[in-house]
């Protein structure tokens, strides 16, 4: 209580004060219902749902998906319009599937080595291989790591 | 003078709208792209077998068609959703290399590098680049420097000689020297070409030159910013990195259209259209906006159409988030200088003193008191309707439009060239061949 009472600080008129503007609170969101009764055993336990991400995708920045077009890949899984994973971020080392701009266009093939000579191959025995000779214009794009296939 | 221990690297992305374009089109390896802007109008992309030929930035299309036939060179319409995934891309795969980073544009970032590589920071800066190049697929090249300046010129050096493979270091000032004898000043970050005029007319010519521009001269006659870039070009830091992208103080949305307007309903629905992209990007950044321009003019390159240009602006009694009231203001404005008779091809809405919507200040004493009341309550339920709206425009586009004439929008600006957005969108993933 205060005992004397300087006129001037009485309520400022309206004009003078501050505009006061919305402010944002943030709280903690729990994971439980607050129960009146026994707390759940279980909520100690509780952990993230599945995420597909998660399991598929190592390096976002260097992740990019491409659909499938053909069926020279058949005997690795990969089907015609099925979805590839591919992580540019992977060294492509033989026996790795990998997408290669071969002759300017982006083709699935995996690459492998057979005596000591490096083979872009098919998995169709209908494709022939593609021995990799100095003459032939191929760049590795990036390693397919998940193939996504819809039933 | 205290030079700095500092290292500063720029990473810029070569070509970068045309190595975006390239990435998921290997035949283009090589060969001759260009990317044009929005409306298709004028070339803000080469790759460098375009600029071996000649081409310049910024030239209308139409000029440089008989050498498009040519030489066979492939036309690409700006596919932004695809250069901002990309972009982001290769600032994650910097962000490895150094944890202070600014992001200065689409395609170039800043890192500090002070203390990571002191003992071969060429074998870093290689490491970068090879990084960037194998993770995203866009090659880029690094300059260091103990400046932003310097960093910048570094890169411009990169860029430019081969023999340097994309990555230069300007630590020493012996070589630093070297190089600014060689390079003319205009290309010096942050002077433009009026002062490099200004500077040539005085006797100033490479950057050297600049570099040791007596003091007195320089006080004398340029601005702080031009004293503060020859500090950074002698080795002492000025600019500091800045880690968090300053907001927009002015947002533009601008366009050409593909055919002539001529009536004021159709120059008014294209406005509507651009406040309100403007808005939209207004509100993303939560700011709020008090100066609203306008502006219209007919075609450029061609003499045998009448010319008109016009622009005007209007300060708003406080500042706002509200779509609406932009259009109201930019219909208002349209009024006013709008004039029949003329074939219009180019409109825009601007945004100015923005600032942020938290710290909105009382700009009219007398309005106060409605402030407090109505317009204020009007104002946060106007908020609440825009939030809404950008909601539901995010996750279904562009399914929500303002509109202020019910027109065909026929004119809307071209894309023909536009390629699929390969990394955001289901339905444009690239195709590849299992052959």
């Amino acid at each position: 209580m205060y005992t004397h009472q300087t006129p001037f600080l009485k309520k400022p008129p309206l004009l003078y004060r501050p505009q006061i503007a919305a402010s944002s609170i943030t709280a903690p969101l729990f994971n439980c219902r607050v129960s009146a009764g026994f707390p759940s055993p279980a909520d100690d336990y509780i952990e993230q749902a599945l995420d597909l991400n998660q399991l598929l995708i190592q390096k976002p920045a260097a992740t990019f998906f491409v659909r499938a077009e053909g069926d020279s890949m058949i005997g690795a899984g990969i089907h015609s319009n099925d979805i590839l994973v591919v992580d540019r971020s992977i060294e492509a080392v033989p026996n790795k599937v990998v997408i290669c701009a071969l002759n300017g266009e982006l083709t699935v093939k995996r690459l492998v080595s057979k005596q000591g000579q490096l083979v872009l191959m098919a998995e169709n025995p209908l494709y022939p291989d593609i021995p990799l000779h100095d003459d032939i214009d191929m760049t590795i794009w990036g390693v397919v790591t998940n193939v996504i296939h819809a039933l | 003078m205290g030079i700095s221990q500092q290292r500063i690297a720029l990473v810029d992305c070569n070509n970068f709208y045309a190595s975006c374009e390239r990435l998921f089109r290997p035949d283009l390896n090589n060969k001759p792209v260009i990317v044009l802007s929005n409306n298709d109008g004028c070339v803000v992309a080469r790759s460098a077998e375009v600029k071996a030929l000649g081409v310049k930035m910024a030239v209308p299309v139409h000029q440089i068609m008989p050498l498009v036939k040519q030489h066979n060179i492939t036309l690409f319409s700006s596919n932004y959703t695809l250069y901002a995934d990309l972009s982001s891309r290769v600032m994650s795969v910097l962000k490895d290399y150094a944890p202070q980073q600014e992001i200065y544009s689409i395609d170039e970032a800043f890192l500090d590098l002070t203390g990571a590589c002191d003992k071969d920071p060429i074998a870093y800066g290689q490491q970068i680049k090879t990084a960037v190049v194998k993770q995203v697929g866009i090659p880029v090249c690094v300059g260091m420097a103990p400046t932003k300046t310097l960093a910048k010129l570094a890169n411009y050096a990169a860029k430019r000689w081969h023999k340097t493979g994309g990555v230069v270091d300007l630590s020493c000032p012996v070589k630093r020297k070297k190089l600014m004898q060689q390079v003319p000043v205009k290309e010096v970050w942050g002077i433009g070409s009026r002062t490099s005029k200004k500077l040539n007319d005085l006797g100033v010519g490479s950057i050297w030159d600049l570099a040791c521009l007596n003091e007195s001269i320089l006080n004398a006659q340029f601005s702080v910013v031009v004293a503060r870039t020859v500090m950074e070009l002698n080795g002492t830091p000025c600019l500091p990195l800045e880690y968090k992208a300053p907001d927009k103080q002015q947002i533009v949305c601008s366009r050409s259209f593909k055919k002539r307007l001529v009536t004021f309903d159709e120059l008014m629905t294209a406005l509507t259209q651009y406040a309100s992209r403007a808005m939209e990007k207004l509100r993303k950044q939560n700011s709020v906006t008090e100066l609203i321009s306008i502006s219209i003019r007919t075609g450029l390159f061609n003499p045998n159409e009448k010319q008109y240009q016009r622009s005007m602006s209007l300060s708003l009694s406080h500042p706002t988030q509200d779509t609406q009231r932009v259009i109201k203001t930019a219909k208002s404005l349209l009024k006013q200088i709008f004039k029949k008779g003329y074939d219009y091809q180019h409109a825009g809405v601007t945004l100015g003193q923005i600032r942020p919507a938290n710290e909105s200040v009382q700009t009219d004493l007398f309005s106060l008191q409605i402030h407090n009341t109505d317009t204020l309550k009007s104002e946060a339920s106007k908020r609440t309707l825009m939030e809404s709206v950008d909601k539901i425009n995010q996750r279904f586009p562009k399914s929500i439009a303002f509109s202020t004439a019910s027109l065909k929008q026929e004119w809307h600006y071209e894309s023909r060239h536009l390629s699929p957005r390969y990394t955001t969108y289901w339905g444009d993933l690239k195709r590849v061949k299992c052959v």
